[in-house]
């Protein structure tokens, strides 16, 4: 028995000696390990045209890429496989001047004719059309070999956006794709920096460069790898190892646990450059149709609290335009500090009592029509960070006397109720682009509001102004910088006067990068494009910068 | 034989039945893939875009009689769809990328945790009140009563983290490739040892309880009374007499146990970055995905059946009663 035993140890210390020297965190050199998406098992599937978020994250930022990128930290229109793109006077057409020599990563030339027939399989397929592009398109022509022409059906300025950052397909290639929705592309041809699938594995794959990349002597970064990691704690477990270079996940106290142990090369910059987190109100629903009563229940929230306590103080109080940081340079000062968003239970409740929601005997409010007032709050569950600010909420809530619950709800029926519009209110993010054309269309414009019952993609609290519509619509039909910075100031106005919905803070974009194998990423101190790798398709920015580090 | 062809028969209506619900459940839930995959692209998508994607998902082609009879027709020629949350990837392929791992991962932690739980039990039965009994039974009852993550957890750090002894993740080395080398096979062991270690650990009190329990119970009756009288040995009346009439009703458990042993094991999984069903599962519920949840259910459900039979005719074997009760 005892040498049965002894046996047993013995293979066991055997094989995790064979382990000690199989096992290496860190990637070959040259490689960046790269974590974004979370799984525990890797799927192939590199089809750009598929929804974002369908295909692996490389397929949009290093396998395929745009005519022109936004870099939404620099606010300027970064040419990339058009040098260049001119609205016509009428603002109806978008001459795009395709860049010469770009070749594709099999050595076929890029030329206008893909950029055309990329728009084709959009207007053919639907599915790839995710933001309804051929809705404001009349047509998309090449005149010549370096020239596309599009034609708009309607002056529609914001929708140079979606159209510049249409990620291109190669024509010789998918033409020949008898049914390019159920197309995985396993072997993908690109014009971007890393084109080179070398490694496929469940648990772990690797992209090599592109060896005709467009720009001379980039990427200098030899491959991407990419590991499997079912949840955050692996991932962060791994960034602290050094198996990770490059990481979008949240890190807990992130100062302690990653940047202290080695202060030299580990950072991370998490700006407040993400969709800001907002408490919709439905204004469907009685009462919250009442402006008084959205700003009540605004200044009954103590954001400063809930920033602390929701989001670890990662973020800080939105203000009343109800913008993030993306839009710094936009905001209205005067807007900003409009007297809702601050803290202040004694006004809410003279507010409440305006608006004809007095308290009852038992001290909870009554609606305007006499029953109780009960409102629930609908979050996701397992979103610990909106469920912490959710509670935050409620007992805020009801400390002015409106009976305020916490649902928590799966994703998919969260989502379904939103668009349905079957909640009082709701935890929820808001709408991103370069400029806030899209943010404040989906707070304000009658055009996205339906009836309640129908889905709506955004609006979801139901809110129109006519004022806000004819600002969004003028702002449509002008490519003037200064004028668009007018209108979205005036909107900004807008928005501080009607609260349609309830801003809660910016949300951060997460970001931790380690240097001790490669420099060049983006910092506060060196501000070039976002840090996080979750922001298609400006993390190419990123990955034609870094470069290994000279030892 | 009849016996076996009979209850083979019960277990092919059950199969049928359990085909059924498989379709029937994941249409039960609230909301639907579309809006679920929505969620996760955060709202980046146009109503348009939405409405295509449902059409591309069949999900609104015909009535739901219509399309239970092609998913009959599907499951028959084992065409499992396309999976929703990894549109436009094949279920089969989906279910590819784990099932080997979960089978070996999981079989192995369970016969491995039924073979040692029942052999100490059978021991500290045959000598209660001895050094095993007296010990084992509270220890392996105080460690099974921690919640499985935090035992996992621990494990993960101290012997991977702190002592590095094990992998801290993932079925084997970046750099290896699978196949059936000695280099790989050995290296797919020792990542598979802290999993498979937890699982054991976890679940071993039980079966040694159980076991134990019974063979108290047999050690009572006559027979063994007369075994012992007869003058057989010690080791015969342990093992031929007493274990095998105790192992009866561990083996219905075990029959269990073996068959949701494709269901995987979520937390392993998850704690070790291991891959297999158990997160598949957790996605394909998660992303409304009812291709893939008909997919895995089907697989499940087949396999449990399939233990039950196997079940059913070993203990005929150990237990020729049960035939003649029929």
């Amino acid at each position: 028995m005892k040498a049965w035993l002894a046996a047993l140890a013995a293979s066991f210390t055997g094989l995790s000696c064979a382990g000690c020297a199989i096992e290496r965190p860190e990637p070959p050199a040259g490689v960046l390990s790269v974590s974004i998406e979370q799984t525990s098992a890797w799927v192939k599937n590199f089809n750009p045209l598929l929804p974002q978020g369908a295909s692996r994250w490389p397929t949009r930022n290093g396998i395929y890429e745009p005519l022109q990128i936004y870099n939404g930290v620099t606010h300027k229109w970064v040419p990339w496989l058009a040098e260049s793109a001119v609205w016509s006077p009428d603002l109806r057409t978008l001459r795009v001047g395709v860049r010469p020599g770009v070749l594709w990563s099999d050595g076929a030339p890029f030329t206008a004719g893909d950029v055309v027939f990329t728009f084709e399989l959009l207007r053919a397929h639907k599915v790839f059309d995710s933001n309804a592009v051929w809705s404001f398109l009349e047509s998309v022509t090449a005149p010549d070999e370096r020239t596309v022409e599009m034609r708009l059906s309607r002056a529609f300025v914001p929708g140079m956006d979606s159209l510049l950052q249409q990620p291109i397909v190669p024509r010789h290639v998918w033409e020949k794709i008898a049914d390019p929705m159920t197309f995985t592309n396993p072997e993908p041809v690109g014009t971007g920096p890393f084109t080179e699938v070398k490694v496929f594995r469940n648990q772990v794959y690797e992209i090599g460069k592109n060896p005709r990349y467009w720009q001379p002597g980039k990427p200098a970064v030899e491959g991407l790898r990419f590991l499997a990691f079912p949840s955050n704690d692996q991932a962060n477990m791994a960034l602290i190892e050094g198996a990770v270079d490059w990481s979008a996940n949240f890190v807990p106290a992130i100062d302690r646990t990653f940047v202290a142990r080695d202060p030299k090369d580990n950072h991370y910059w998490s700006p407040l450059f993400g969709s800001t987190v907002f408490l919709y109100a439905n204004t469907a629903r009685a009462p919250f149709g009442d402006v008084r009563i959205r700003k009540a229940v605004s200044r009954a929230i103590d954001r400063e609290k809930l920033v602390q306590v929701a989001m670890y103080g990662y973020t800080r109080p939105a203000d009343a335009t109800g913008l993030s940081d993306a839009y710094a340079d936009l905001r209205d000062a005067e807007a900003g500090a409009a007297d809702w968003m601050k803290y202040d239970t004694q006004a809410a409740s003279a507010l409440l009592d305006e608006a004809g929601a007095p308290r009852g005997p038992d001290g909870m409010r009554q609606g305007p029509d006499g029953k109780p007032l009960h409102v629930d709050i609908q979050v996701v569950s397992g979103w610990s960070d909106w469920v912490r600010g959710g509670q935050v909420i409620a007992s805020a809530l009801r400390a002015v006397g409106i009976d305020a619950k916490l649902r928590l709800y799966d994703m998919s029926a969260w989502i379904d109720h939103l668009q349905r519009g079957d909640f009082d209110m709701a935890i929820a993010w808001s709408g991103e682009g370069p400029t806030p054309y899209r943010f404040y269309r989906w707070l304000m414009s009658p055009e996205t509001v339906v009836p309640i019952g129908q889905v709506a993609a955004s609006n979801w609290h139901r809110f129109g102004d006519a004022r806000a519509g004819e600002l969004l619509s003028a702002f449509e039909r002008t490519a003037d910088p200064a004028e668009q910075g007018r209108l979205v100031r005036d909107l900004e106005r807008r928005f501080a006067e009607l609260a349609p919905a309830i801003p809660l803070f910016p949300g951060p974009l997460w970001g931790a990068y380690r240097t001790r194998r490669f420099e060049g990423f983006p910092s506060a101190e060196n501000p070039y494009a976002k840090l996080t790798p979750n922001a298609a398709p400006e993390s190419l920015l990123v990955l034609v910068e870094l470069r290994p580090k000279v030892k | 034989m009849g016996y076996a062809l009979r209850r083979l028969g019960f277990y092919l209506l059950a199969a049928f039945a359990s085909i059924t619900l498989n379709f029937l459940v994941p249409r039960l839930m609230p909301g639907d893939p579309a809006s679920a995959m929505f969620a996760r692209f955060q709202g980046q998508m146009q109503p348009e875009a939405m409405a295509a994607l449902r059409a591309s998902f069949g999900l609104d082609a015909g009535s739901t009689f219509q399309q239970y009879i092609a998913y009959l027709k599907h499951v028959f020629t084992g065409d499992l769809g396309r999976s929703i949350a990894y549109y436009p990837t094949p279920v089969t392929e989906v279910i590819g990328t784990g099932l080997a791992w979960t089978l070996v991962l999981t079989g192995v932690a369970v016969i491995l945790s039924f073979g040692i739980g029942t052999f100490l039990g059978t021991l500290a039965a045959w000598r209660r009140g001895g050094f095993l009994d007296s010990t084992l039974p509270p220890v392996l009852a105080f460690i099974g009563a921690f919640p499985y993550f935090w035992l996992a957890m621990f494990a993960l750090y101290l012997f991977g983290f702190v002592l590095g002894w094990f992998p801290l993740r993932h079925a084997y080395s970046y750099d290896r490739t699978p196949g059936f080398t000695l280099g790989f096979i050995l290296d797919a062991v020792h990542h598979a040892v802290l999993p498979a270690a937890t699982i054991v650990v976890a679940t071993v009190g039980g079966w040694m309880l159980g076991m134990r329990n019974n063979m108290i119970g047999i050690l009572g009756s006559d027979y063994i009374t007369m075994a012992r009288a007869k003058g057989l040995s010690q080791r015969k009346v342990m093992l031929r007499y007493a274990a095998r009439n105790a192992l009866l009703p561990s083996i219905t458990s075990f029959g269990m146990a073996l068959g949701f042993v494709l269901s995987g094991s979520l937390l392993s999984e998850i704690i070790f970055s291991y891959p297999g069903m158990g997160y598949l599962l957790v996605q394909a519920v998660r992303g409304q995905d009812y291709p893939l949840m008909q997919g895995l259910f089907l697989i499940i459900t087949m396999s449990v059946l399939a233990a039950n039979w196997l079940v059913d005719i070993t203990i005929a074997w150990l237990d020729p009663r049960t035939k003649t009760n029929e």
